[in-house]
Formats: structure tokens, sequence, C-alpha cells
């Protein structure tokens, strides 16, 4: 049996957080003010071109962005496609979460975790532009609710060889049943997981690109990925694989 | 050895998969993984969402789009 675990991308060692989050840590209550002012200061400073703190001249910033930021671009845009779910806005979200960091690069202290600044730029961009034009009236919400109201159930398959079924069961899905399963579940759930899952950020970094204590990105990994895996696992009984409905489940 | 027992290996299973524990915690649940087939199903479960999201997410941003940024850049 196979005990290993992730490797972690490589990112910048002995990260300045403080210098990525100026702001205090427990905001999830007003997230959204938060995310206002940090992006009017954005967007001030792009206002204010000309007067970065950067003593660079512009052309060689431009230079060190270009050579720094842009290599993200297809792991930006594949978080904005689960973001958004479609490849006009996600097309739009990168441009504007590109702009927004080039304006603010005068700002960002070399030697730090560039990625998980470009994401953080990414994650407001989304939630404060993008989330609002979205159905979603009780995403605040979601945090609070009971795990039957979700439709999970606190155990999902027992034994060894339902495991080993359910694991294969996974590995043969199909890539398109796998995002369908993510976009199917709430949306702060989704952006811890995949934070975590595909882009192996810490669970300190995650709390600071989604502005919100560490327990609750555990909460949120750990809630999520049971929904991911019990959709996944209705996926694959669709697909005539053999992964026995735990005993325990709700309906929903 | 230091097994740590089924409680808290499947307590810990999911901050093991992300590389979140400290060293101590990280071989007790290793070492557990390696006598309890239960658990270690269970960790392969964890482990291969992880990995066929990793695989399944992966995306390509048009040409038009890093043209488009490049462009927005330079004029600025």
């Amino acid at each position: 049996m196979p005990t290993s675990v992730l490797e972690r991308p490589s990112t910048a060692s002995g990260i300045d957080f403080q210098a990525m989050s100026d702001e205090p840590k427990d905001t999830s209550e007003n997230d959204l003010t938060v995310v206002e002012s940090e992006l009017d200061a954005v967007d001030d400073l792009d206002r204010r071109r000309g007067r970065r703190r950067s003593d660079l001249p512009p052309e060689q910033l431009r230079a060190l962005f270009e050579e720094q930021a842009i290599p993200f671009m297809d792991q930006l845009y594949a978080a904005a496609m689960r973001m958004t779910r479609n490849p006009t806005d996600a097309g739009d979200l990168v441009q504007e979460t590109y702009v927004k960091a080039y304006a603010a690069f005068g700002q960002f202290e070399q030697g730090t975790n560039l990625k998980a600044w470009m994401y953080r730029i990414l994650t407001n961009t989304f939630i404060n532009g993008y989330r609002k034009n979205q159905r979603n009236p009780y995403q605040n919400a979601i945090d609070d609710l009971e795990d039957w109201q979700l439709g999970s159930a606190e155990s999902i398959t027992q034994g060894r060889s339902t495991r080993s079924a359910e694991a294969e069961a996974i590995d043969h899905l199909p890539d398109s049943d796998v995002k369908d399963a993510l976009q199917s579940i709430p949306e702060d759930f989704r952006l811890a997981v995949y934070l975590a899952d595909v882009e192996g950020f810490a669970y300190q970094e995650i709390a600071d690109i989604m502005k919100t204590p560490v327990g609750t990105v555990m909460s949120r990994l750990h809630r999520g990925r049971r929904l991911l895996r019990e959709r996944l696992a209705d996926y694959a009984r669709d697909r005539g694989f053999t992964v026995p409905e735990p005993a325990t489940r709700s309906k929903r | 050895m230091t097994d740590c027992g089924c409680e808290k290996a499947k307590a810990e299973l999911e901050e093991y998969l992300h590389s979140e524990l400290s060293e101590q915690d990280f071989q007790d649940v290793t070492d557990h993984l390696e006598n309890c087939e239960d658990c270690s199903a269970e960790h392969l479960v964890g482990l291969t969402l992880t990995l066929k999201m990793r695989s399944a997410c992966q995306e390509t941003a048009p040409e038009e789009l890093k043209a488009a940024v490049l462009a927005a850049i330079s004029t600025r």
C-alpha cells in the first residue's frame, strides 16, 4: 500500500506573511470590507503610477514582472476556470488580476512568495467582482451549515476492499466528472480544496489568500473533500463501478 | 516504532496528506500506515482524490489571453 504524501510545489521559503497581509487575520465576518479596501488600495496605486516605492525604473520593473509573473498564467487561468466556470470570464478575471498585480508590483517584496501573492489578488478580484454576479445568497453562512444540510454523512465508505474499489473508481473517472464534482460543492469549500490539493498551498497560505482563520480553512477542506468524495462515488456508480453506498449516508 | 493507533491516524490523515503535520506526528502516522491496512486504504482514497484533481484541473491559458495581458501591461 502506498503511504506516500504529496510533494508540495516549491515555493520561496521564509515567507513573510505579515508583508503579504497587513490586515488582521480573523476577518471572516467582514471579508468584503477588507477586500474592498484592499482593492481600492490597488486601484489607488494604479492611479498614482510612477510613484511606486520600488527603486527600479519602470522598464526594468516591467521586465521583472514579465519574467516572474507571466509564467503563472496557466495556473491562474486554471484556477479562474474553476472559479468562474467559463473561459470568457476566466480570461477576463486573469487579465484583471495581472493588471492589478502589475500596478502593485512595486509593493511586492522580492524573495517572498509571488505565486501566493498573485493568487491573493486573483481570489480577491473574483470574490469582489465576479461572485457578486452569481446567485448564491447564503454563501457567507455556508460554514455554519450542518453536514446533513449539505447532504453529507459523517462516515463514507467502510472496509478495506470497499476503499480500494473507491480509489480505483476515482482514478478511472474522466476529468470532466472531477470538474463537475468540484463545481457542485459550495464555493468556499471548492476554493480551499483547489488551493490545497491542486495548487499545494500550505494551510497558512490558504488562510492568507482567503482571509480566514486556519481552523476555517481546515474545516472547509475537510467538508469539501468529503462532499467531493461522495459526488465522485455517485458518478462512479452511474458509470457502472462498484462503489457501495454507505449505510449512514443521508439523502440529498 | 511509534504507531499512533487508528483513531489518531484517521483524524490526521488529511493533514498528513497535505504535509501539515509536525515531524513527530508525521512519523507516528507513517508508522501506523505501514501496519494498518484499513487506514492505509483510507489514505489511498485521499491521495487518489488529490492526484486526480491535480491532473483533471490542468489548463493552458489561450494565446490571445497572454497577448492581451502583455499588451495591457505595456500600455501602463
